[in-house]
């Protein structure tokens, strides 16, 4: 066992934020699908929640949520995409301006680690602030830092993933992507620990040119000393490359498409009842050739 | 564990490789000149005077995407000088970018916007991760990769990631650093933040008003003992300390005193096992923004008390590159403790009122340089710190 998950909270296009068992009101999305927004004025001052777009809203919300007594001693964050919204609005703010005055708050809210930055200023966490942008493994090489940060002696890391859908990426997605899912925003935060509590991260690895990807699975789950027969659930986005698990259901029917939407697998893993000495596989393979494989148990 | 850096490679405005960028610090010349484009002809920018199809013919790239990923091929393929994917080597790549494929994106979406037409593939060429993979294809290497954006931290915690992976075995060579093109993104953006200045930049003076933007890519390679033996390769210094920390302060300012910065700093020294004293030159943040320089200065004295090594910022010469910045000061870092030089703290006339910290004006020649701090603040209050030193 790599790390515990103390506390884990997710907010997107399920009815999950605060529930006991996320798996309780799951829906499979429909094309019309809306993000199920908590009460965020319970999270954040009404001055900050006017100024932030929904990414920061709901991945700052999800991460407040997880706060314990102590504080946080490293905050790592997946993103792909980032604060598009914002970006798409400082893009529209200079290109479309007569003036030489430009307001400056999109710019400065479009940074990728705008989010983490966000949360770190929330809390007045002076902590260790990590933002990773790898495409559609963000959430995995983020999960692998806090994963090192527990590793390094840290006893309280904040782990996350979040990214938004904005209606310029339903223009772009035929020339992007071909699948039938719907585009989403999402935000999953997870405290992770050395401290015994229940299920934990076993392992979490990252392939860029996975050719073989059912012998990359097998190699995984050999390292970690699991035997196939072992792995009660396998969550899968994209082309599910292995038969490996007793049952196996695509997360993004759930998630919907968004690149760090693993997070929220890693959610349903944590919730899903399973029996002692049986594990979950995490596999994402929403990109071809990109494989994120993550074991929980 | 020893880190060895083994090798290096930069691209800015003041050079195409380490060799030029060398020569331009001895020679106290700056590459800030007015723009070239219709987005940056209006102020002083450190732009690399070659079209992206002049990059990839001069370098003879594979890469054929956005401009942050052919400059962080160049100076990738510096670094790597050679090596090759190794059966026995875990080999990864860890860049750092703000803006990614920005440089595209905003061409396309202008077309848009204008009901022009508009090429809605080359959005995939957006993505903050691609450079990294561009580096991966460019340099044969089949292994881990990750990119970081933290903002102008994005190359320090690069290298800082590296550094860990190696500790707990995941690596046993990485090539680490930073990629920024300049876009017209970031220009409108330091621009409505109103901490541009119209001038060439004089960090750490008196009368500092803001930044020149520049671009560029830095990136170093790390090896554990383990590699050196099977690459051969000659190390050029050791990469000792790292941090990162969050001053938790603003969005975009720092905190007045320093807080974050302070954090990161001392934190840096203590991974490293080095006193302050053990310090012999900074490399500073310094982007000749009012704030950011009074908060360095003021973290640089509440760590070193009264003495305070040798110490500059190298942004009048190259503008500041961003998420690259960090990438190209290691290896200013490098090149001051192999030659046993500190390099010239530019426009400099007057101190800072409230510190009166005195930088390094002239380049010099100095009798050792045993370890360099460089700095690299963020957005986000990102607040980063590596220590190189000789091996």
């Amino acid at each position: 066992m790599k790390a515990y998950i103390k506390k884990i909270e997710s907010i997107g296009h399920q009815d999950s934020f605060q529930k006991e068992n996320c798996w309780s009101s799951l829906q499979i999305l429909g094309a019309d699908t809306q993000i199920i927004a908590p009460d965020f004025k319970e999270y954040i001052p009404a001055a900050s929640l006017r100024r932030f777009s929904p990414v920061l809203r709901i991945a700052i919300t999800a991460a407040l949520a997880c706060k314990n007594e102590n504080a946080f001693d490293a905050i790592s964050v997946g993103t792909a995409l980032g604060c598009l919204k914002d970006t798409e609005k400082f893009l529209q703010t200079f290109i479309q301006s007569e003036s030489d005055t430009l307001s400056p708050t999109a710019f400065i809210q479009s940074t990728h680690n705008t989010i983490a930055g966000a949360i770190s200023m929330a809390l007045g966490n002076h902590a260790y602030n990590m933002t990773h942008t790898q495409n559609s493994l963000s959430f995995e090489t983020a999960l692998i830092d806090g994963l090192m940060c527990v590793q390094e002696g840290k006893t309280n890391v904040l782990v996350g993933a979040a990214d938004e859908a904005i209606p310029f990426l339903d223009l772009l997605k035929p020339a992007l992507i071909q699948s039938e899912l719907p585009l989403t925003s999402g935000a999953t935060f997870m405290v992770l620990s050395d401290e015994k509590t229940g299920k934990g991260i076993i392992d979490c690895s990252v392939e860029f040119n996975a050719t073989n990807t059912s012998k990359s699975i097998e190699e995984f789950l050999t390292k970690n000393g699991i035997e196939p027969t072992q792995i009660a659930l396998t969550l899968f986005a994209g082309e599910c490359p292995t038969t490996i698990g007793e049952k196996q259901i695509n997360y993004e029917q759930y998630t919907g498409l968004y690149y760090s939407s693993s997070a929220f697998a890693v959610h349903l893993a944590n919730d899903y009842n399973i029996e002692r000495g049986t594990y979950t596989l995490i596999v994402n393979h929403q990109i071809h050739n990109k494989l994120g494989l993550t074991l929980v148990g | 564990m020893d880190i060895f850096v083994t090798g290096y490679g930069a691209i800015s405005c003041i050079g195409l490789n380490v060799q030029e960028h060398f020569d331009s610090l001895l020679n106290e010349k700056s590459g800030i000149k007015k723009g070239l484009h219709p987005h940056s002809e209006r102020f002083l920018v450190g732009e690399i005077p070659l079209t992206n199809q002049q990059l990839i013919d001069r370098f003879q790239l594979k890469a054929n995407g956005s401009r942050t990923g052919l400059l962080a091929c160049i100076a990738a393929k510096e670094a790597f000088n050679g090596q090759t994917e190794h059966p026995e080597l875990k080999t990864g790549i860890i860049s750092g970018t703000s803006v990614g494929g920005m440089d595209i994106s905003e061409i396309e979406y202008r077309s848009f916007l204008k009901e022009q037409t508009h090429d809605l593939s080359k959005y995939k060429e957006h993505l903050s991760g691609n450079a990294a993979e561009e580096i991966a294809n460019e340099l044969g290497i089949d292994g881990f990769l990750n990119t970081i954006s933290t903002a102008c931290s994005s190359a320090a915690n690069a290298i800082m990631m590296g550094a860990r992976m190696m500790l707990q075995g995941q690596l046993d060579r990485v090539v680490v650093g930073g990629t920024d093109a300049l876009s017209e993104f970031t220009i409108n953006g330091f621009r409505s933040l109103m901490i541009f200045d119209e001038n060439w930049c004089r960090p750490f003076d008196e009368s500092r008003k803001g930044l020149n933007l520049g671009e560029g890519a830095g990136f170093i390679v790390l090896e554990n003992s383990k590699s050196l033996a099977i690459t051969k390769s000659t190390p050029l210094a050791k990469l000792k300390g790292w941090s990162n920390a969050s001053d938790a302060y603003h969005q975009t300012a720092s905190s007045p005193e320093g807080y974050g910065a302070t954090l990161s700093i001392t934190e840096a020294l203590k991974v490293a096992k080095l006193n302050p004293s053990e310090i012999d030159y900074i490399n500073a943040h310094g982007t000749a923004t009012p704030n950011n320089d009074l908060s360095e200065s003021q973290a640089i004295k509440k760590v070193f008390g009264d003495i305070i090594p040798a110490f500059s910022s190298t942004k009048a010469f190259t503008g500041h590159t961003l998420a690259a910045s960090g990438g190209i000061e290691a290896v200013f870092g490098i090149l001051a403790i192999q030659h046993g030089y500190v390099f010239a703290n530019l426009n400099h006339r007057n101190v800072i009122e409230e510190t009166k910290l005195m930088p390094v004006t002239k380049t010099m020649k100095v009798d050792k340089v045993r370890n360099v701090l460089s700095n690299s603040f963020g957005f986000g209050g990102n607040n980063s710190t590596i220590i190189l030193g000789e091996v």
